[in-house]
């Protein structure tokens, strides 16, 4: 009795969910379609910000570039994609310096692992979500990321500020900023980045807000180390 | 005319596969050329004007013996793999073998068809008048045998069933 | 002209004229000639037309356009496809049986196109009306799966064997359901010939008309129909993930299109003779003593009702094809022999009742009807 009860029961109750599975896939047919018609939808096209397409060296209004021609990036990437060619220049008190000449950069051999990125000391290279690369020759390929005639942006002389403060990120990731005062985002002393004792410095955790409240003397002292410490995290990563 | 013609195809596509169908040695191109020669023959009942048995022939022999057939070839492992021919004499004993018995099967079928079978005058036979011949009681009709078919059918079944729970 | 849209008109006035320039002999043949080659470019457009809608509806179903980029919205897509499978190259495939590996896909097609010919499509465009149409119907189908299983053996490939064969056991199952579904309607029609079935359905349909065991008999119908093509939770013969593309694996340009439009012409016959014995066929809706509705009704010619009706249930066998997951072996025999088979049983025997003590509507509400 009890199998055939079950018998039964199976039937019906397998009936219902196949209705229900129907009603599921009719109102799916409804639904708002989401295929991109892509080269219709180019203006309204959204592609995320964080999607890398093509790397660019950020130029200011008077053609100036934040790139010091220190190689670490040529160095990082793992397939030889970059190449920095630097000139030595002489400044006015006598040093001798490594200028940017070209900065080349192979969009066949990337493969967007934003290493470069990771590790530029001055953030002078970031990637931009413009994605149509598709081009003819491989020649095309092979892009010079810093414009014609431009030069690096000199640095200024930071004037440390009163109040211990500092936003400037060590990688890309990683934002160190003090609550404590209005901060002044400019860029600052290559060498001084960021001060972060007694605070982990997660560089893998994407936008991790680190916040430091710290006395700038410490601050200085520790900053060598640091940075020399968090760029090998980085680098190894 | 045109049936004649029709006819005589039929019959060298039913005489020349038949004769395929047993010489060949892939067992399961044999049993596709038995299937043309069914096929054929439902093509002879068409020309009879016999709807209902055509039906039945496609149905039953194409659609469902041969399909069974060939499912059971399918299951077989290397089907016809280790086949040998047959030595000339037995070839040649066999063919006289099969000569004779189809002479045997002409001569009577040739000399007394006339006195069994009645040419039926009517031109088409509805499905109505099948199904009562199939199902009553009456003289020539066959509720009889149809049962006894059943019954045939249903022990085979049965025994099927038996021998596959056997293990 | 009472029904001055009708394509029975075209052929009528066609005969007339021939019969009027030639012999009789002479006009048969012409309109043999005629009627075939009517049927092979149906064969074709309707299959073509066929494709479309699948593609499209498949697309709706996920949320997606499908094809849009040939012609607009896509429409010759399928027309393209078609081209291009036209102009393919035939594989040559090593060891393989080759007699039975070319005439597995004619097979195929022929059983669909003999079975395609026996479908009333309208008033006179019916090319053969046998008195035993729905048997001829179920027998001529079940030549199809010859094609499959000698595919799958010919192809010398184990893929396509397993295909086959999984093909093989699900349709010899399958169609016994599907057999048993038309058997129970052909008790209530009394007849098994389409045009008188069609006749019969005027004012009731037979789904209506035997009310709760033709519904079961036309759920039942519609269940196995669309498992002997193949297509839906049935596909298992053919399931990308296991078995690359099935029996039809080996095949390719000329030949995989023959299986291809098999498929969608056995999906199409199916639905149409569901329509044709459940759904009235071609016959326009009419209702008893409303003469002005029928007038309009019968206005429409009757092949659009036909296509409509079997669009619906098209439709439906996409929908259902969208819907559900894939069918294990053990389920899908399962699913037929231990409900579908014995619910068929009862149900051919709950219709005899329902007919025999007159039970059915046209018996119950004679005015109506
Ligand atoms: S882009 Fe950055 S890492 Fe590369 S050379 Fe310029 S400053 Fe150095
Ligand atoms: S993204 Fe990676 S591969 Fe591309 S240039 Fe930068 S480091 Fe090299």
């Amino acid at each position: 009795m009890s199998s055939i009860s079950k018998y039964f029961s199976g039937l019906f109750t397998g009936i219902k969910s196949l209705l229900v599975g129907m009603s599921v896939t009719w109102k799916e047919l409804w639904t708002k379609k989401v295929t991109q018609q892509y080269p219709e939808n180019r203006d309204t096209l959204v592609i995320s910000d964080r999607f890398r397409a093509e790397l660019t060296m950020p130029h200011d209004e008077n053609n100036e570039h934040a790139c010091t021609a220190c190689g670490i990036c040529e160095m990082n990437c793992p397939n030889g994609t970059i190449t920095v060619n630097f000139k030595m220049v002489e400044t006015e008190d006598g040093k001798k310096k490594k200028v940017l000449d070209t900065y080349k950069w192979d969009l066949g051999m990337c493969t967007f692992c934003n290493l470069c990125v990771l590790t530029c000391p001055s953030d002078a290279i970031k990637f931009e979500n413009t994605f149509e690369n598709a081009v003819f020759t491989r020649d095309k390929l092979k892009q010079q990321l810093n414009h014609e005639g431009s030069k690096m942006r000199e640095k200024k002389k930071v004037e440390r500020p009163a109040a211990p403060v500092a936003k400037a990120p060590v990688v890309s990731e990683v934002k160190v900023e003090t609550p404590a005062a209005e901060v002044k985002p400019a860029v600052v002393d290559t060498e001084v980045k960021a001060v972060v004792p007694e605070v982990e410095v997660k560089p893998t955790v994407v936008d991790a807000e680190v916040k430091v409240e710290l006395p700038i003397e410490e601050a200085v002292k520790a900053d060598k180390e640091i940075e020399a410490e968090s760029k090998d995290e980085t680098t190894e990563k | 005319m045109a049936e004649q013609i029709i006819f005589y195809i039929l019959a060298a596509i039913i005489a020349v596969f038949s004769i395929l169908a047993v010489t060949s040695k892939r067992i399961i191109r044999s049993a596709t050329y038995l299937l043309f020669v069914l096929l054929a023959t439902a093509g002879l009942y068409l020309l009879l004007g016999y709807n209902y048995l055509f039906a039945v022939q496609v149905a039953v022999y194409a659609g469902g013996v041969m399909v069974l057939f060939i499912f059971a070839i399918l299951l077989t492992n290397r089907p016809g793999a280790d086949v040998k021919s047959e030595l000339a004499v037995r070839r040649v004993v066999a063919g006289i073998t099969a000569l004779a018995g189809v002479a045997f099967c002409a001569h009577i079928i040739y000399y007394n068809v006339n006195k069994v079978m009645v040419t039926v005058a009517q031109s088409e036979l509805t499905p109505q008048q099948i199904g009562h011949t199939m199902l009553g009681t009456d003289k020539y009709q066959y509720l009889m045998p149809f049962e006894a078919i059943s019954i045939l059918l249903l022990a085979c079944i049965i025994g099927a069933i038996m021998i596959a729970r056997k293990r | 002209m009472q029904e001055p849209l009708e394509i029975s008109n075209l052929t009528t006035w066609l005969d007339t004229t021939l019969r009027g320039i030639m012999p009789s002999m002479w006009v048969i043949l012409i309109e043999c000639v005629l009627v075939g080659v009517a049927l092979l470019a149906a064969y074709a457009v309707i299959a073509l037309i066929l494709i479309y809608a699948e593609r499209k509806i498949t697309a709706f179903f996920q949320a997606r356009y499908g094809p849009n980029r040939v012609g607009k919205y896509g429409i010759l897509q399928s027309v393209a496809d078609m081209i291009k499978i036209l102009l393919k190259e035939i594989v040559k495939i090593n060891r393989v049986d080759r007699f039975l590996f070319f005439a597995a896909p004619f097979f195929m097609i022929v059983a669909s196109m003999l079975t395609f010919g026996a479908i009333p499509f309208g008033k006179g465009l019916h090319a053969v009306d046998f008195n035993i149409g729905v048997l001829y119907v179920t027998a001529v189908s079940s030549l199809g799966i010859i094609g499959v299983l000698l595919a799958g053996w010919s192809s010398n490939n184990k893929y396509s064997m397993i295909g086959a064969m999984r093909s093989g056991a699900q349709f010899v199952s399958y169609e016994l359901s599907a057999g048993f579904a038309l058997m129970t309607i052909v008790v209530l029609a009394g007849t098994m010939q389409f045009s008188t079935m069609i006749e019969g359905q005027r004012y009731c349909w037979n789904l209506f008309n035997g009310h709760i065991s033709s519904m079961i008999a036309f759920v039942l119908y519609l269940i196995s129909g669309h498992a002997e093509t193949n297509r839906g939770p049935f596909d298992i013969p053919e399931a990308e993930s296991e078995l690359t593309a099935g029996y039809h694996t080996e095949y390719s340009g000329l030949q995989f299109g023959f299986y291809y439009l098999a498929e969608y012409l056995n999906m199409f016959i199916i639905a149409s003779i569901a329509t044709t014995v459940f759904l009235g066929g071609y016959m326009p809706i009419q209702v008893h003593g409303w003469e002005g509705f029928n007038q309009v009704m019968t206005f429409i010619p009757t092949y659009v009702w036909f296509f409509g009706k079997t669009a619906v249930l098209i439709f439906l066998s996409l929908w259902v094809r969208w819907s559900f997951p894939r069918l294990r072996i053990d389920q899908l025999l399962n699913l037929e022999w231990k409900y579908l088979l014995p619910i068929n049983l009862v149900n051919i025997v709950v219709m005899v009742i329902i007919v025999l003590s007159g039970l059915t509507l046209t018996d119950l509400f004679p005015s109506l009807f």
